[in-house]
Order: C-alpha cells, then structure tokens, then sequence
C-alpha cells in the first residue's frame, strides 16, 4: 500500500444467523458506516466467517482499493485469525484489519427489548472500530526459533503418558515431579474399572519405560522453583529437594565408583525413626530414609529430613556404597524448554469439613483412597479389607456417593467428581467378590456411568447383589459400644426415610486441585477456572491448550477425570506440545513496544517498571536509550503508558490510534 | 380424560386417574413461594437429605421433600390442602444440611403463610394465635411449670410478658396489623 494516500476503508457487519441480527438493525449499522469518513463500501453478511463472506472482504479490497478493514461480529478471540487471513488473502497486511465486537459485547447482552439502544451501541462500536483502522500500520509478526525439548510437571499416569509420547516423539523430556517417586494416584489404586484391571500391573511397565526412555530425563522429588521466558524459549529452575541419596549416576560424578543407592534397604532397616506413610494413607509406617512402596520408580531411596535425627546408623549400613549424604542441600538447577504440560493430579477434598457424615469422628467412616489401600494386595492389610476400629472384617459396608460433590454450601465443591460412581461400583464388586456373604449398599443421588463399558459395569453390580438406595446420606451416627454406623437418609424412591446399620462406611469424597497446583500455574501464567481447576483454552476446541502459548494441560488437573480420558487428554497435551518443537520456529505477534530513539532521554525509568524485563539501556549513536528485547515483550503497555517523553510506540495500540477511537467515540456519532 | 364409570362410588374413587396434569400445576405458586421464602426453592434435585434429617418424618407422614418438589413444578392444591404442612417442627436440620444451599424449612413457612391466606390452618395453630394474642405466649405458664421454677429458686413467672403484662398491648398491636387474630377468629367460629 502506498503511504500517504487517503485511508479507504471497508466495513462489514455480520449477521450471525440471529445472533447479532436478532437483537440489532444490521441494516441501520450498514447504512451508517456509508456515513463515515474514509469509509470506502460497507456491507453485510449472514455469516461473515463463512468462504463467501471472506471471499467479500478479499473482493472488496481489490475492488474499491481499500487500506483497512472492519468486521463488525463477534470476539476478536474466536475469529481475529479468520479475518485476518482474509485481509492478508485480499493483498494487505493483515494487521490491517480491525475487529468491532458487536456479539458478546452487544447483542448478547442486550438481547431483550433494547432493539434501538443496541443499534446505536454497535453504530459507535463500528465508529470506532473505523477510526482506528484508518491509522492501522503494515506489521510483520516476529519468528523466534524453539527450544528442542519439553517439560511435563507431575509424575502421575497423565504426566507419564505424555512424556512418554513426547519423548518417542524424538523430543528431549523433562519430566518432574515432587515426590519421591513416579505413578502418581493411580499407582496407589487396587483396580480399574470396567475392566477390573490391577492398577499396579498396568501402570509398573509405563513407570518403567519412562525411566529407561533415553529421552526423558526423569526428575523426581523435585519442584518447580522460577518460569521465565515465553514459548519455544522458557527458562524453568527446578529445586532438586535434598534427597540424602545419592543415585549411582550421582555417586560416580562424585568419584564413588561402584557406589549410589542400590535400593538394598539395608537403611531403612536401622532408621529408628518411625512416620506415617502418606503413600499408605498414613495407614502404615515408614522410616525417616523410606521407599513409598516396593515398585517405586526410581528406586532410590529418600531422608525425611523433617523426621531425621541424624543418627548416621543408616550411614553405616549403607557402607562402601556411600549412597546417603546427610549434610545434602537443595539445589536449583535452570533448564530451557520449548514447551511445557503441567499434569499435577488431584487430591481428596477434607471430607471431614462436611461434619454430618463423621469422617475423623467416628473410626470406621473411611474415604475412598483409604478404600483402595484396604483392598490392595500390596497395602497395609495385604488386601484383608478389616474395619479400623478392631480389625474385623466388615459383612455390611455402607458407600456414600457424592461425598462433597455436587454441593453449593460453600464447603464442599459445586462440580461432579466425574469417576466416584464408577469407583464406588468397583468397591461394591471387590467386597462381594473377597468376602463371601458381604453386603454392599450404595447411597446415591444418580449414577453416572457415562463411559465406554461403564453401564454395562453398573448392570453387572447390581447383578451381583449390590443394594442402590436412592437418597444423599443425611447424617451418620456411631453405636457406641459396636462402632457400627447408623446411616440416614431418605430412600427417594419409596419416600421413606431409612436407616442403614453397616459395619463400614466408604465416603467417595470429591476431588479438588493438589496442594501447590495454584502456585505452578501462576509460574506458568495459566488462569484456573471458576471451580479451581486450571483453564483450558477453549472448553471444547482446544481442551489440552492454555491461554498462554507454548503450555498446556493434562489429566485432572484441568478438571476430574478418569483414568482413559486422562490419559486421552495427556496424548493430546504431547502432541500439541510437540507441534512447535517440529516446526522449529513460532511466530509472536507483532504487539511489541518500540522506543523512538530521537524522543527517549534515556532515563530508564521504564526499565524497572517491565513485568517480563523485556527491556534494559544501551547505546545507540552515541546515546544511551530504551532496547526492547521483542520476544519477552507481550506489548502490556506498561511502560508506553508510563514514559514521560512518549518515546514508547506500543505497536498496534499507538497513542494516534487510540486516541483516535476516544475521539470518534465522544465527538463522533450522530449529532 | 374421563374414565368408564362403574356407578360404585367407592370403586370410582379407587380407579381415578391420579396422574398430575400441566392444568394442575400453577408457575405462579412457584415464583410466590421464591419470593415469600427468599429461598431458591426452585432449585431442588431431590436428593433427599432434607427427609433424611427430618425429625418428623420417621414418625409421620410428613415428607419435606415432596414439599419441595410440589414448589418446583407449582403443584399449589396438592401442597397447600395437604395436612402434613403443618408436621414441621421448623427444626432447620434440613436447611443445615441441604447440599444446594436451599431452606426447606423456609419453603414450609412460605406454604404456611399461603395456606392461612386460603383459611387453611389447622384448629391448634390458630388457638396458639389466640393465646398469644391474650398472654404474649404461645405456651402460657402453668402450675406445673410454676412449680418447678419455684423449685430451681427462679422467679415462678419468666421474665417476659408474664412478668410484664404491660407489653402485651404491643403484641397485639403487631397481631392487629397483620389480622391475625380476627382471622383467626373467624376461622374457629366458622367451622
């Protein structure tokens, strides 16, 4: 386009089916813009987005020679890409197009009666929108090359899986996680539903892979300390916990040859120190140097410097290996990625906050996770579910479903927990299929068996002999000399209130966000969802992406999930992370601050106020002014807003353009 | 849709249709109740724990939550005419509990006050009125009662308007605002 010529613009309005047209007059909108200065053709569409709505935007340009575009339509965010390369297609810069939001912004929000206030409204918006566009600049978006390897935060079988995808891939993988040990909740499962599945035989071959994968360098108790840079180039620093173990990698580095932890247990053997073992649910010990259970990966083990005494009897056990270093500090160690998949799980919501139902009051109310280590083979009773209050073996067991889901009180969570139904099925089978003559009943607001097979289990269920009753658990009571419970509610079906003598009760407590999945997700600039769980970049469009580029999610951290979908999803997370680490290079958009050398006075006042520290001092012909390092700036306007001299160009939202849309709007208009 | 009629009252009655009809159901009802409640009564999932806190509802026929659910679809007769209205005990175990955050107890009250607009009371609640309105109690002191504060060295009479017979007048003065009394009255005397 050659400069200096008047701006020709062109204006679409867009119906949006009924959309926008049900609750404004297009028409009215359309002969408006004719009135505008530099406004060139205005016109209109039933679906601007559609091939034939950007073939007019493409003609138009050609046709009346236009330098500028407006489509009056919806968000910018949903179609600023579609028409943008409908500008581009019709030979202009596609930075010369302008987006009047006259959907979410107007119509949607105005749907009732308000026919006239609404067109007026979307006649200023396109106003606007015109004034603007007529001083849009030809702007060419920045490449910036992407770092060859990705990092996915959290062990469990979400993080796994989507290492393990990247990592085959041909993408060097971090993979962290900050306990000790790889497997996440799942490895602390007896069974899968609908297939009955072990959980453990299932999982251990993936844990395993992913520690032999000559890609993934696996990180285990480690934390995510720092993230700074922005996609294809982020700078993440890891704290390395104080393991008090060294690895036998680590012991060679350190010129112990032949030595490291060999997972012997010789240590753990002598430790006197005793500790709950949160793997076990606190059900059963471990020592203060302690492995969560035999399958661990790695298997190395790890101080409890919280519960260590320092005695060294564990050092000497240890002896030529000189694997345990108790005088290890944190370390911090800085690694460059390209991408990043957080996957950081869930964990059981406090089901003792929901007083009535007697979970830490009564011994034998016990919730889900507790369950699952109860009936486990490997856990705490060798699979012999027994009741905690004298270690008999329940005939009776009581499940209550929704345990906190589904709840607006304010203390338990609004969502559904999406997989307790399944889950409580599956306990309902174990107890029948290991105890002959066990009775289970399931106290249930609806069953959701959504998935593939998951109806099919219910029906089984029930044909094994499971008892539903149709009614939320409206309180429970201890009999004080058998510690059974007393379980109250109303069977809904019969209209009858009920009360349920059980020997155990199972709370299938709701799911919310793991500890500290707040914090990352501000590391990463991810946003969380009005439930608390981390947002996605479009609910059904781009479920694994987050509004910052080059992050995305996995597994239940984006919401409760079960085991396929989460694992569905971590595949999808990988290969939408892997997309920029194959095209080698990303485009940013070209919204960059610019300093004007002949105005800046160099004072740096702006330097300190960056958020990203996009910008530092240096010299240029002779004097010292502003440089913006472009690929850390994401174009906040801070520092253009704050500079003193209005050296600062805030590309695509200058001072003249802006100016111009404040002008249009307050002297513009009809008078 | 009328059925075959087999001229045998008892019979008639047996065989009716008892399904509910859109013509039975009122909108109105629902949105009164919303808005005498200040509750979100419209939004019960029937889950059952307001019957499953119910100190009434082992011993009666009152079932809270088949209140609720007349409110949600506006089933006005069915829920005003119905006797167990008047089984809560308006204990709030319900609204303690209620895992949508909703008062029952207060959907009852609301149902309450349109019934009394209807002269739908039962005989004891209106004779409670009229005590009030004579003593400022719905329970007055009695010997019994006399004698066993006398016993736990209180004064014989609480201090409430037994003892202070002078704020009675102001009682009544709120009850006349609201005609409660005289529609009480009349309700007894016309049965």
């Amino acid at each position: 386009m050659a400069e200096n010529t008047e701006p020709r613009i062109g204006v679409f309005v867009c119906h949006c089916g009924t959309n926008i047209a049900g609750s404004l007059s297009i028409d009215d909108v359309v002969n408006y813009a004719k009135t505008l200065p530099y406004v060139a053709v205005a016109d209109q569409y039933q679906y601007m987005c559609s091939t034939p709505g950007q073939k007019k935007i493409d003609d138009a340009i050609k046709e009346h020679n236009l330098t500028g575009v407006v489509v009056a339509a919806c968000s910018p965010r949903l179609h600023e890409p579609t028409f943008r390369t409908a500008t581009k297609e019709g030979g202009l810069n596609p930075f010369r197009f302008e987006m009047a939001n006259i959907r979410e912004q107007n119509s949607w929000v105005h749907m009732h009666g308000m026919w006239d206030e609404a067109t007026q409204k979307a006649k200023d918006q396109v106003r606007m929108a015109v004034a603007k566009a007529a001083k849009l600049e030809d702007l060419v978006p920045k490449s910036v090359p992407v770092e060859k390897t990705a990092m996915v935060v959290g062990g469990g079988v979400a993080g796994m899986q989507a290492a393990l995808d990247l990592a085959s891939a041909g993408i060097k993988t971090y993979l962290i996680e900050r306990t000790p040990t790889i497997g996440g909740r799942m490895s602390q499962l007896d069974k899968t539903f609908p297939t009955l599945d072990c959980s453990q035989c299932i999982l251990t071959p993936k844990m395993v892979d992913v520690g032999r994968h000559p890609n993934i360098e696996m990180m285990t108790y480690t934390e995510v300390e720092k993230v700074e840079g922005y996609i294809g180039n982020f700078d993440v620093t890891l704290r390395k916990k104080a393991r008090g173990v060294l690895t036998p990698k680590e012991a060679t580095a350190k010129g112990i040859v032949g030595g490291g932890c060999n997972g012997c247990g010789d240590c753990s053997a002598v430790c006197p120190v005793i500790k709950p073992n949160p793997f076990e649910m606190g059900m059963a010990p471990r020592k203060a140097i302690y492995i969560y259970h035999a399958q661990v990966m790695p298997l190395i083990y790890t101080v409890d410097f919280d519960s260590c005494v320092k005695c060294g009897l564990c050092v000497e056990a240890c002896g030529e290996k000189k694997a345990i270093d108790l005088e290890m500090q944190d370390e911090f160690i800085t690694v460059k990625v390209g991408t990043a998949v957080l996957a950081t799980g869930y964990e059981l919501f406090p089901v003792e906050n929901k007083r009535e139902w007697g979970y830490k009051q009564f011994d034998n109310v016990i919730n889900a996770l507790e369950f699952e280590r109860l009936i486990c083979a490997s856990g705490p009773t060798g699979g012999h579910l027994v009741r905690p209050s004298d270690g008999k073996t329940p005939m009776k067991v009581g499940f209550v479903l929704c345990a906190g889901s589904r709840d607006n009180t304010g203390i338990g969570k609004p969502y559904c927990s999406r997989f307790c139904c399944m889950y409580s099925l599956k306990h309902a089978h174990q107890i029948m299929e290991k105890i002959p003559g066990a009775v289970a009943y399931l106290f249930y607001m609806d069953i959701r068996s959504f998935g593939k097979m998951y109806e099919e289990f219910y029906y089984r269920i029930q044909h094994e002999g499971a008892k539903f009753i149709r009614g939320r658990v409206a309180n429970v009571l201890e009999d004080k000399e058998t510690k059974n419970l007393h379980v109250y509610t109303e069977d809904t079906l019969l209209g009858r209130p009920v009360d349920v003598e059980v020997d155990l009760l199972v709370l299938a407590a709701a799911v919310q966000p793991n500890e500290g999945a707040n914090d990352l997700r501000k590391k990463f600039g991810v946003s969380a969802s009005q439930d608390g769980w981390m947002l996605e970049a479009h609910p059904k469009l781009n479920p694994c992406g987050t509004t910052t580029a080059g992050v995305f999610l996995a597994g239940v951290c984006q919401g409760p999930k079960d085991i396929p979908d989460t694992v569905a999803q971590a595949e999808g997370a990988a290969s939408a992370a892997s997309i920029p680490i194959h095209m080698g290079e990303v485009e940013l958009e070209p919204y960059f601050a610019m300093c004007i050398d002949e105005l800046c006075a160099g004072c740096g006042m702006c330097v300190n106020l960056c958020p990203y520290s996009a910008l530092s001092l240096g010299e240029k012909n002779g004097r010292t002014v502003m440089v913006v390092t472009e690929a850390k700036c994401k174009g906040c306007g801070t520092c253009g807003g704050f500079c003193p001299g209005g050296a600062i160009k805030m590309q695509h939202f200058t001072t003249p353009q802006i100016a111009a849309q404040i002008d249009a709007f307050f002297a513009g208009g009809e008078q | 849709m009328a059925a075959k009629s087999y001229n045998i009252p008892e019979l008639d009655k047996k065989l009716a249709d008892r399904r509910y009809h859109l013509s039975d159901t009122n909108p109105e009802f629902t949105q009164k109740i919303l808005k005498t409640s200040r509750t979100i009564a419209n939004m019960c999932y029937q889950c059952g724990t307001c019957t499953g806190s119910c100190p009434s509802a082992p011993r009666s026929s009152y079932r809270i939550r088949l209140f609720m659910r007349r409110c949600v679809l506006g089933l006005e007769n069915e829920a005003l005419t119905d006797p167990d209205l008047w089984l809560c005990t308006t204990c709030y175990s319900c609204t303690d509990r209620c895992p949508r955050d909703i008062a029952p107890t207060d959907v009852i009250m609301a149902m309450r006050n349109l019934a009394f607009k209807r002269d739908i009371v039962p005989k004891n609640f209106l004779q409670t009125v009229q005590l009030i309105y004579t003593s400022g109690h719905g329970v007055p002191n009695n010997d019994v009662n006399r004698a066993a504060r006398t016993k736990l060295g209180l004064p014989a009479d609480p201090p409430t308007t037994h003892s202070y017979p002078e704020f009675i007048k102001g009682i009544q003065k709120i009850m006349d605002h609201y005609e409660l009394k005289e529609n009480a009255d009349r309700i007894l005397k016309g049965d």
